[in-house]
């Protein structure tokens, strides 16, 4: 059975369980979440599991941990046998430790326990695009009010779109132009260029709206749109710490010079591209501590049930530094000891 | 000494907040309790492990930690590793009065006299 409607490239997932009603919800919850991408292939048995990779389309196979027909370990080595590649993920209800290390022996990349909400769904979900590497579905246009005005910049950037961004708070407040892709103009109040976009970027409380191009009366940005992003996240970051910290904060007006309070700071993309990196002696070294942590970190986060990871803190003896591996982007931040308590 | 941390440690179940903890030992031994089912002991032990193991490339990155917070969406874990060896672990909730006392408990484990 495949549950398909999406033209273009898909990802093939078999999930296998014996459970009808679970292989029912939670086919039509992956497509869903992936917009289609995924086709659904379900098995209620180890036969029909093998059956379905034979075909050779299976990227991703989730195994119920106790499949009808087989032991779990025996159904991985013989799926291993018919497609080497395959990643395999079990699941069960409960994660007993030693299901667990026999499942992981036999070849499993992933033990899981069953999400019982729509928030540990999601999070399986995106545990499973990192495990494949695949990229998380855009957000849907008609879903963009709830996107973040970062995002639909990036979103708008990547595209190539050309569109003006206004941005609110009760009444407008300023527009980014974006030109193909290109950040061209911002501009707010009495500012324009790259004050106007970080000063924009950084008001809490807004709102904004997608408005259709229309050139600008003057163009007064020329950096890319990467680092512009990176500087407002770093300023940001910087505002966030400071206020974690105890530190005065405005909402409104962001500094543009680098924070007295913070040592270090690194941010990149999700795949490790950096992006911004001020003051790291070896950002090499710190983007793979970063990666090594959410590497170790991501599969603790099903162990746990406390959802997503949002940052890791540590505590110094001369200050603190905060850690953020998040799926687009890895930040590392060191802030010095006047501001911590 | 150590029914002192015994004592202390016994009372941290009682904080409104605290989800569960743990302590392991330098020979190894560990001990915990929860009263949450997604928290039963083997997990806890599991779970000290892991970050003990978690926190060794910290060291080499001049990053050595008096302790570490681990801010998930519904919860926070705080591991604090002790000089001679010994470990805790608490795992709290969201915006508790745990949660606000994770700095209190984590110096107060750290002075403890455990000979």
């Amino acid at each position: 059975m495949t549950k398909a409607n999406q033209p273009g490239p898909r990802h093939h997932v078999l999930i296998v369980d014996d459970d009808r009603d679970y292989l029912a919800a939670a086919g039509d919850a992956f497509a869903w979440l992936s917009d289609n991408v995924w086709e659904i292939h379900v098995a209620t048995g180890a036969a029909q599991a093998q059956a379905a990779v034979e075909t050779g389309k299976i990227q991703l196979a989730v195994l119920d941990v106790k499949p009808a027909g087989s032991e779990v370990a025996e159904l991985i080595g013989q799926l291993r046998q018919r497609q080497p590649k395959l990643k395999i993920v079990v699941m069960a209800g409960t994660a007993m430790d030693e299901t667990r290390a026999a499942s992981l022996a036999a070849g499993a990349d992933l033990f899981l326990e069953k999400p019982v909400s729509p928030e540990g769904l999601n999070a399986v979900f995106q545990n499973f695009c990192e495990l494949l590497g695949w990229a998380l579905p855009p957000p849907n246009p008609a879903a963009r009010r709830s996107v973040g005005l970062t995002d639909l910049i990036q979103i708008e950037c990547q595209a190539r779109n050309s569109s003006v961004l206004e941005i609110f708070r009760e009444h407008s407040l300023g527009r980014i132009y974006i030109e193909e892709g290109q950040i061209i103009h911002a501009v707010c109040g009495e500012f324009s260029g790259e004050t106007a976009f970080q000063k924009l970027l950084g008001i809490a409380g807004g709102t904004f709206e997608l408005r259709d191009f229309e050139l600008p009366p003057e163009r007064t940005l020329n950096r890319t749109w990467e680092y512009l992003l990176a500087e407002a996240a770093r300023q940001r970051e910087l505002s966030g710490l400071r206020g974690r910290a105890g530190g005065a904060v405005s909402g409104d007006a962001v500094s543009t010079e680098p924070a007295g309070s913070a040592s270090e700071l690194l941010i990149c993309a999700g795949d490790g591209e950096m992006l911004y990196q001020w003051q790291c002696a070896d950002a090499a070294a710190r983007l793979k501590l970063l990666q090594n942590i959410a590497h170790r970190a991501g599969a603790l986060v099903f162990e746990i049930q406390l959802g997503k990871l949002d940052r890791l803190e540590i505590q110094l003896a001369d200050g603190r530094a905060i850690l953020q591996p998040r799926a687009d982007r890895l930040i590392f931040a060191r802030i010095a000891a006047p501001f911590v308590k | 000494m150590k029914t002192d941390f015994k004592t202390w440690f016994a009372s941290l179940p009682a904080v409104p907040g605290v989800i569960a903890c743990g302590v392991r030992q330098p020979n190894g031994k560990w001990g915990g309790f929860s009263d949450e089912k997604n928290f039963p002991a083997e997990k806890i032990g599991n779970l000290l492990q892991q970050f003990a193991e978690l926190h060794e490339p910290l060291a080499p990155a001049e990053l050595p930690a008096r302790w570490t917070t681990w801010v998930f969406e519904y919860g926070q874990l705080r591991f604090v590793p002790r000089p001679d060896q010994w470990l805790l672990l608490l795992v709290v909730g969201p915006e508790t009065e745990a949660a606000q006392s994770l700095d209190q408990f984590s110096e107060i484990f750290l002075a403890l006299p455990m000979k």
